[in-house]
């Protein structure tokens, strides 16, 4: 991504530029592919069939499409949780903690206002309550990292152990579902309260929040004023603030803007997949989102797309166990090779500067 | 005119073959029972299947299964959240042919249930859990009354112990943990008014470091017997054998990782059950069985898949008859909860003379009196 | 036992791991090296240090193991962030999640192996000291390695000359290559002992402290090991400090349980989190702006192009 005020250097084309690119991200991952072959060989299983069995069942299956789909929704947005910061050159690990917190926002619609309100008001309730709780929970590690200059990357981590911790203590205690069966859970959503599916799929209405919400990213972060001057922050804070930019401003904004897209995955979890709060609440989300933003570089579309895939990849690890008879830790190997794969020979290498 | 009689005449043909063709199928072929003739059975397992404790015990289920079935395809996986994930995996295994389904976990009741729902034709069965309410026709639990051997092991353990402390690791405060403390301490203070039991959760089903300390903590107060719910056994028990202390075990036989402090616990051993399961489903006979409902086996009904381990050295012959007489009393008309049972707060849960029934002992949510430890009152 | 003694000695047993892998994380943050990657070095190294034991019958076969184990790993992290030039933060992850899925692998066979742990040795006089002796001096082997390895860490870094370069491939590239040193072989060997130490502190948690081997089972350990690098501003006998109150603040939770104290778990469970933020705050702003040059760039990273 070359800046506007550095002239191109001349080169070649830009179509064989991207071309290389993609070319060397197949070979990276054909490389992660054949050394998990041999991981599986080392397993007991034939890599050919696996692969072939994985193939069939994620990609040749509705049910599988649709799979993907719902589990890249939060995804998603947890990605461009740590997308939005990155551009301000701030690093957000916390997509874990604000993705809970934002499921815990939604139900506290939910728990504090119960059935009082029609269907299309209680959603947005709850998606506000949801982004903003996110946004509150980046805005401590922003400020933090204003005030007393710890760096964000440490107090968001902490933070999601507290996250979760808090989350469990709500589902344990107040908000415990008594008429269930005993489980530590909020009481289920009634139908009022849930994101309408799309179609008859599987997918609900969450899967359209991403995608809108992966275009405004993208429109916001290229196309506005506030988007530009984030980038200007990010490259070069230093310049940035004597050309007068109000960093702090800019960089507290862009740790809400995160958490708040967080804070809005977990919204479209509680209220269109799982309907209650569980211990385990979109669990590894926000790593994984993390490693889905770093894939595409922060690029809003790009990002999106690695998320997807990284579903996907998830998705096909439960073929790896149902039908290779894998153990279920595979997908993790599998996935670390394909992202090591593309870290390392996938992308354009930048100039290097010392 | 000649046209639209026509179109009129192959109209109604077609529509009466139809018909014909409709109600003809409709009667020749019965609707298969759920579960019926199925090719596969899938298993899912909240935990890996190597943790020498719950989830072990479950897989070693599941293949005396395949054993009893050598042509039936058996779908494992582990590792499955107790959450939505939970219901995309048995989907899976769906598609893979599998119309037998078993749910392994206190936690995937609503995921089962809703997997269930979605396919009336599969027979779904859940481990650990209790279905409220109406239960579809396809649908179960099915559980051992674990508190049963868990009470008696607290007779044994109340008859060991030295310190009159005992110790209880768990992981979170579940109804099936609860029960069990509560059972044990009731076992313990049968034959030893003055006992009380201990409480540490560790807030994890598996985290050795934090069941290192928890246990050395409770050794730290004077406790001199530890036991524990949790889904992997093995560092409790070796911290407490390293220490000198006694070990009551759980979900497995671990009495060769403590050879001189081991008491006796309480195993898995759910083969019989899921093969029975199992071949009610596939003879088409699930609906309206003993399965097709919340079905706890226990004392009284004689086939607890959770048995009492063995004996260690250190318990003598008269308390074994002590234990085997209070079993006995338990597989007719007693129970561990028989009143009098008051609370940590002195109030009455369970009259003199009340026998508690399985929903109401699985609907416990307070510490007896004598365990000491504290959990979210509801 | 007194509760301030027992959460005390808690937070040695508890803490060892956890300075191990802030050591070793020390030592490759000075060289301009994130490795986020390091809890999946300590648990690689717990479950090495647990097989080599199982297979062996000895544990110090078993701890080489485990820092074999961590080191392997954290050379993957060393070349992919130093040859090829990925994210530190991002490949960090990575290594994390593919740590986890190896280990979940190959780790399952061991589950129930016993092993011979490293024993609890009382050091003679020292162990009898009322409150230190008990605290300190009654541990296992690699806990009191752990005590000479603060100070040698802190002068191998700052009077040594390996400790020159190495600050100097973290801060001062420019001047390293000038007097004709390679400050990327410096990098890969301060990344590699990272993972070495970190392997060990996996090593005292599955065969000295837990005395078991279980997936996952470092838990955030790894984690807390880089923030409390941070805060301690890279410093061996800070971060000494941090891993010991946080091992405490871990200890708390079971001590006060089993007195019957009547705190919520998961509040309980909150504590040690909060209390390294609240730190963070007390100890105000030392921490980012005293990063070595090179570790500057990482954390205000924008992303590349």
């Amino acid at each position: 991504m070359t800046s506007a005020t550095v002239p191109e250097p001349s080169g070649p084309p830009r179509t064989l530029i991207v071309a290389r690119g993609i070319g060397r991200t197949i070979v990276a991952v054909l490389g992660a592919i054949v050394i998990f072959g041999v991981f599986m060989k080392l397993k007991g299983a034939d890599p050919i069939s696996a692969y072939r069995d994985m193939w069939d069942s994620t990609f040749t299956s509705g049910d599988s499409l649709e799979q993907i789909l719902v589990k890249a929704t939060p995804l998603i947005l947890a990605a461009l949780a740590v997308t939005v910061p990155a551009r301000a050159g701030l690093v957000n690990v916390g997509g874990e903690g604000q993705l809970v917190v934002g499921g815990i926002g939604a139900a506290a619609v939910v728990m504090w206002f119960g059935n009082s309100m029609p269907t299309g008001v209680v959603l947005v309730l709850m998606a506000l309550f949801g982004a903003a709780a996110g946004a509150l929970w980046a805005g401590i590690a922003a400020l933090l990292r204003l005030g007393v200059h710890i760096n964000e990357a440490v107090t968001t981590l902490l933070l999601n152990y507290v996250a979760v911790d808090l989350m469990l203590y709500l589902i344990y205690d107040p908000w415990k579902d008594l008429n269930g069966s005993g489980q530590p859970a909020t009481p289920p959503l009634t139908s009022r309260e849930q994101l309408p599916l799309i179609g008859n799929t599987t997918v609900s209405m969450g899967f359209l929040v991403a995608i809108a919400a992966t275009a405004l990213v993208w429109f916001t972060l290229t196309r506005t004023s506030w988007g530009f001057r984030l980038s200007v922050v990010g490259g070069n804070p230093e310049a940035a603030r004597q050309a007068g930019l109000r960093v702090g401003v800019l960089l507290l904004s862009s740790m809400l803007v995160g958490g708040a897209l967080a804070g809005l995955g977990g919204f479209t979890q509680l209220a269109g997949v799982e309907h209650k709060l569980r211990p385990g609440f979109l669990l590894t989300y926000g790593y994984i989102g993390f490693l889905a933003s770093w894939l595409a570089r922060h690029h809003p579309v790009r990002v999106a797309l690695a998320a997807t895939l990284l579903a996907a990849i998830a998705v096909g690890g439960d073929s790896l166990q149902l039908d290779s008879a894998l153990p279920a830790a595979s997908v993790n190997v599998l996935m670390a090779l394909v992202l090591l794969g593309v870290f390392g020979w996938g992308a354009r290498k930048k100039a290097v500067a010392a | 005119m000649r046209t639209r009689w026509m179109t009129l005449v192959v109209a109604i043909a077609t529509l009466v073959t139809s018909i014909g063709l409709l109600t003809a199928s409709a009667t020749a072929v019965p609707a298969a029972q759920p579960g019926q003739g199925s090719k596969a059975v899938g298993f899912i397992f909240v935990g890996p299947k190597d943790d020498f404790g719950y989830n072990q015990a479950a897989y070693e289920g599941s293949q005396a299964v395949k054993k009893a079935n050598p042509k039936l395809k058996i779908l494992t996986a582990e590792n499955v959240p107790e959450d939505d994930t939970a219901a995309r995996v048995m989907e899976g295994m769906i598609d893979r042919g599998a119309k037998i389904i078993f749910a392994t976990s206190y936690g995937h009741l609503d995921a089962a249930l809703k997997v269930a729902e979605a396919h009336p034709d599969v027979v779904v069965v859940q481990q650990g859990n209790f279905i409220k309410g109406t239960i579809p026709p396809n649908a179960g639990t099915f559980f051992g009354t674990v508190y049963e051997p868990v009470y008696l092991a607290g007779i044994a353990a109340g008859l060991s112990t030295k310190s009159d402390k005992l110790g209880y690791v768990y992981a979170f405060p579940i109804p099936q943990t609860i029960d069990n403390i509560n059972a044990f301490e009731l076992g313990a203070q049968s034959v030893n008014p003055k006992v009380k039991t201990y409480t540490v959760n560790t807030s994890s089903w598996c985290d050795p470091a934090a069941q290192a300390e928890a246990t050395r903590s409770l050794l730290g107060q004077g406790v001199d017997v530890v036991t524990q719910h949790q889904d992997c056994t093995s560092t409790v028990i070796k911290t407490t054998e390293a220490a000198g202390k006694m070990t009551v075990g759980y979900h497995a036989d671990a009495s060769k990782l403590a050879p001189k402090g081991w008491i006796t616990g309480s195993e898995w051993s759910w083969g019989k059950l899921y093969t029975d399961i199992v071949k009610t489903a596939l003879a088409g006979e699930f609906t309206g069985s003993q399965y097709n409902a919340n079905y706890r086996v226990g004392y009284k009904t004689g086939n607890n898949p959770f048995v009492q381990s063995k004996f260690g050295s250190m318990v003598t012959a008269a308390d074994k008859k002590q234990i085997a007489a209070a079993k006995a009393k338990i597989s007719t008309d007693g129970s561990p909860f028989a009143g009098p049972v008051d609370d940590q707060d002195g109030k009455v849960i369970f009259a003199a003379g009340e026998i508690p029934t399985y929903a109401q002992i699985e609907a416990l949510d307070v510490f007896v009196k004598g365990v000491v430890g504290d959990i979210p009152k509801s | 036992m007194n509760l301030g003694l027992e959460v005390m000695a808690g937070g040695v047993r508890g803490g060892a791991s956890i300075l191990y892998a802030g050591l070793g994380e020390t030592v490759s943050e000075r060289a301009g090296v994130v490795n986020l990657g390091i809890e999946g070095s300590m648990l690689c190294g717990a479950l090495g240090a647990y097989a080599a034991n199982a297979a062996s019958g000895n544990p110090w076969i078993g701890a080489l193991g485990g820092a074999a184990a961590g080191g392997a790993l954290a050379l993957i992290h060393a070349y992919f962030v130093l040859d090829r030039k990925s994210n530190q933060l991002a490949t960090g992850l990575v290594v994390l999640f593919l740590a986890l899925g190896v280990t979940s692998l190959f780790g399952a066979a061991y589950v129930d192996e016993i092993i011979t742990p490293f024993e609890i040795w009382k050091v003679p006089l020292l162990s009898s000291i009322p409150w230190v002796g008990e605290i300190f001096f009654q541990a296992d082997p690699l806990t009191y390695i752990v005590y000479f390895l603060v100070p040698i860490t802190w002068w191998l870094l700052f009077r040594s000359r390996w400790g020159l370069l190495v600050r100097g491939a973290g801060e001062r590239t420019e001047v390293l290559r000038t007097y004709g040193h390679r400050p990327q072989l410096v990098q890969y060997i301060a990344v590699v002992i990272g993972g070495v130490l970190a392997g060990i502190g996996g090593a005292q948690l599955s065969t000295a402290y837990a005395n078991a081997w279980f997936e996952n089972m470092v838990q955030g350990r790894g984690f807390i090991a880089v923030a409390v690098v941070i805060f301690a501003a890279r410093q061996p006998f800070k971060v000494a400090a941090g891993s010991f109150l946080f091992g405490c603040a871990l200890a708390l939770s079971p001590a006060l349980q089993a007195r019957g104290v009547t705190i919520n778990q998961f509040a309980l469970n909150a504590i040690p989190y909060v209390a390294t933020i609240v730190v963070l705050l007390l100890l105000g702003k030392r921490g980012a702006s005293e990063a070595p040059e090179g570790l500057k760039k990482v954390f205000e990273m924008s992303p590349s192009s």
